[in-house]
């Protein structure tokens, strides 16, 4: 598919179509920060963010959603089948939604993300303005070569709209008129990839993404569990902005009627006290230190051991939100590679 | 089956966790199709020394307050505290920073000396009786005492949050008050309340007490990356957490 380059009046028009016809999580100012959020005129869309608040999964997982609805003849599946597009979504989040694709694939597939998903129209932007944390340069997920269904990046005043799906070759079926991206502007892309990946490095990671398996493998008695944890609110914070993290509680709630009702589900994260509680009481989890080690040996060992991905995307959302300062991946990956003390 | 009976009584308080009650408006009704209250100051006239449930809002703070309270967990099968003054003290127990003739003096003046003045350190319910549930808040989550209240007729126990407040704000896509270097109590403090206050901007108050396992100690140690200084952080503690074990651990 022909890669198009289109002005500033041709990306509003283009994008003002869009809303008119369908549901635009569009990227936006929150304050001083940026947030997804439903996309009303295209003049509130701010490709140039640093990072949203919260990962673009919110809008494929909600943080609380229902699962089912139940009565005493029996129940039925809640499933989210209205097509939306997510616009703008950096790189890195993007990548972790392809994590997130595999994930919920496997086993009983999960048909609430699923069909959810499935109505998605994924418009990936390159990042412009590196945000204070970022590290996605280290983690080979500043740029999305593949995948996605549109792909942005600024050229100047322009944009390359790249169709990469036939989702995406609908979405972009309006700028068949557009000029065609030509040799030079390709070029400067490339640039932009190239620049990026040195560019979102705010925390330089020292070892490679690879080698992380088999360090945290033979890190599991590092004293820096113990040490950092000290610290640790367990409030989940990291967890939570984390866009790789999915875990999830469900929760039936009953009417007034007390037969009727519906089963919920909402976020959850390993860094809570209560989240391995089981039946009966046993907590295997218990204390801060495992907490602790198991959210990063989860992130580079255990899911690498089952999907071969490392389920850090490097976005830094996790350093910016622990309010103690102990959740900087980068630093402990650093710490463990310098070796066993 | 006959419908559990219930009472609702109040001690030291602004009566605000009971009216969160009344509040349900058109849930009411369905809230009269699990239970019969039979005493209910604020919303009915009737009353009844017969009931299966209390429902205790308010602070110990007076010394004929105690054998009240007794008497009441004496004819109830199960006793509920009702928001914070029932659950911890709350604010009440600001009282408890000083001593009972400054308050009397600080209050009533001249007066404060007279003997129907008399008042005692705040206790919360449980310092006095045992308490078997309590819906934490101030005021109280109504919808949250609604699910409590179906959960008890099903004979379910309600899942109440021992996370910090931080899960639900994150779930509101909040950004951080500590990114604007302001103190919030919200990693120390029980959720349940959906993040109301950093919601609308302002920190978190503690109002529904600490979580099982507060680490206040990790709030001490991060003051200074915030600019902000131990009394700072004591001075939010004490609103509703006075004399609680862990705001004394704050030193």
């Amino acid at each position: 598919m022909s890669i198009k380059k289109i002005g500033p009046a041709a990306l509003e028009r283009w994008v003002d179509g869009l809303i008119g016809r369908q549901t635009v999580i569009g990227v936006q100012a929150k304050g001083d920060k940026f947030a997804f959020a439903p996309l009303a005129k295209t003049s509130a869309l701010r490709l140039d963010y640093d990072v949203a608040v919260t990962a673009p999964k919110a809008f494929l997982q909600p943080p609380c959603e229902t699962l089912l609805r139940f009565n005493p003849k029996g129940y039925e599946s809640v499933v989210d089948e209205q097509p939306f597009v997510l616009f703008g979504v950096h790189p890195y989040d993007a990548a972790a939604i392809l994590q997130m694709d595999v994930v919920f694939a496997e086993g009983q597939a999960d048909i609430h993300y699923l069909k959810r998903r499935a109505q998605a129209t994924l418009v990936v932007s390159d990042v412009q303005q590196p945000s204070a944390n970022v590290f996605a340069g280290c983690m080979n997920t500043a740029v999305l070569e593949q995948g996605g269904d549109v792909m942005l990046t600024r050229i100047g005043d322009a944009y390359l709209v790249e169709s990469r799906s036939d989702k995406g070759a609908a979405l972009v079926k309006s700028l068949a008129g557009e000029p065609d991206a030509a040799p030079a502007d390709l070029q400067l892309r490339k640039k932009t990839w190239d620049d990026n990946r040195k560019r979102l490095r705010r925390h330089e990671l020292k070892v490679k993404p690879g080698d992380l398996p088999a360090l945290l493998a033979r890190s599991y008695d590092h004293p820096v569990w113990e040490e950092k944890s000290k610290r640790c609110f367990s409030c989940g914070s990291c967890n939570l902005v984390c866009p790789t993290c999915y875990c999830f509680n469900v929760r039936d709630d009953v009417r007034w009627d007390l037969q009727s009702g519906e089963r919920v589900r909402t976020w959850d994260g390993c860094m809570l006290a209560e989240f391995a509680l089981v039946a009966g009481g046993h907590n295997f989890r218990k204390k801060k230190p495992e907490r602790y080690r198991h959210r990063y040996l989860r992130k580079g060992q255990y899911l690498f051991e089952q999907h071969r991905q490392i389920a850090c995307v490097g976005c830094g959302r996790c350093i910016g939100a622990c309010v103690t300062k102990i959740a900087n991946p980068v630093e402990i990956y650093n710490r463990l590679a310098e070796g066993p003390r | 089956m006959d419908k559990p009976r219930v009472a609702i009584f109040d001690f030291a308080c602004c009566e605000g966790c009971q009216l969160q009650i009344v509040n349900l408006e058109e849930e009411l009704l369905d809230v009269l199709s699990l239970v019969q209250p039979v005493e209910w100051r604020e919303a009915i006239s009737d009353q009844s020394d017969t009931y299966d449930i209390a429902i205790v809002e308010g602070s110990i703070t007076r010394p004929g307050d105690e054998e009240k309270l007794r008497q009441i967990r004496s004819r109830a099968k199960v006793l509920v505290a009702l928001g914070a003054c029932a659950t911890m003290g709350g604010v009440n127990k600001l009282k408890n920073n000083f001593t009972m003739e400054d308050v009397r003096r600080e209050v009533y003046g001249k007066d404060g000396s007279m003997p129907h003045l008399d008042t005692a350190p705040t206790k919360a319910l449980d310092e006095v009786v045992k308490v078997d549930l309590k819906i934490h808040g101030c005021p109280i989550n109504n919808k949250e005492f609604a699910y409590i209240l179906r959960c008890l007729a099903l004979g379910k126990t309600p899942a109440i949050p021992n996370y910090p407040v931080c899960v639900e704000c994150k779930m509101r896509g909040n950004v951080c008050r500590y990114e604007y270097n302001e103190i919030c109590l919200g990693p120390v403090t029980r959720a349940g309340c959906d993040a109301k206050c950093p919601s609308a901007g302002f920190w978190c108050f503690g109002c529904r007490g600490y979580v099982d396992d507060p680490n206040v100690q990790a709030a001490r140690e991060v003051m200074e990356h915030y600019g902000k200084t131990m009394e700072d952080l004591k001075g939010r503690l004490l609103l509703f957490n006075s004399k609680q074990e862990a705001t004394e651990n704050v030193k």
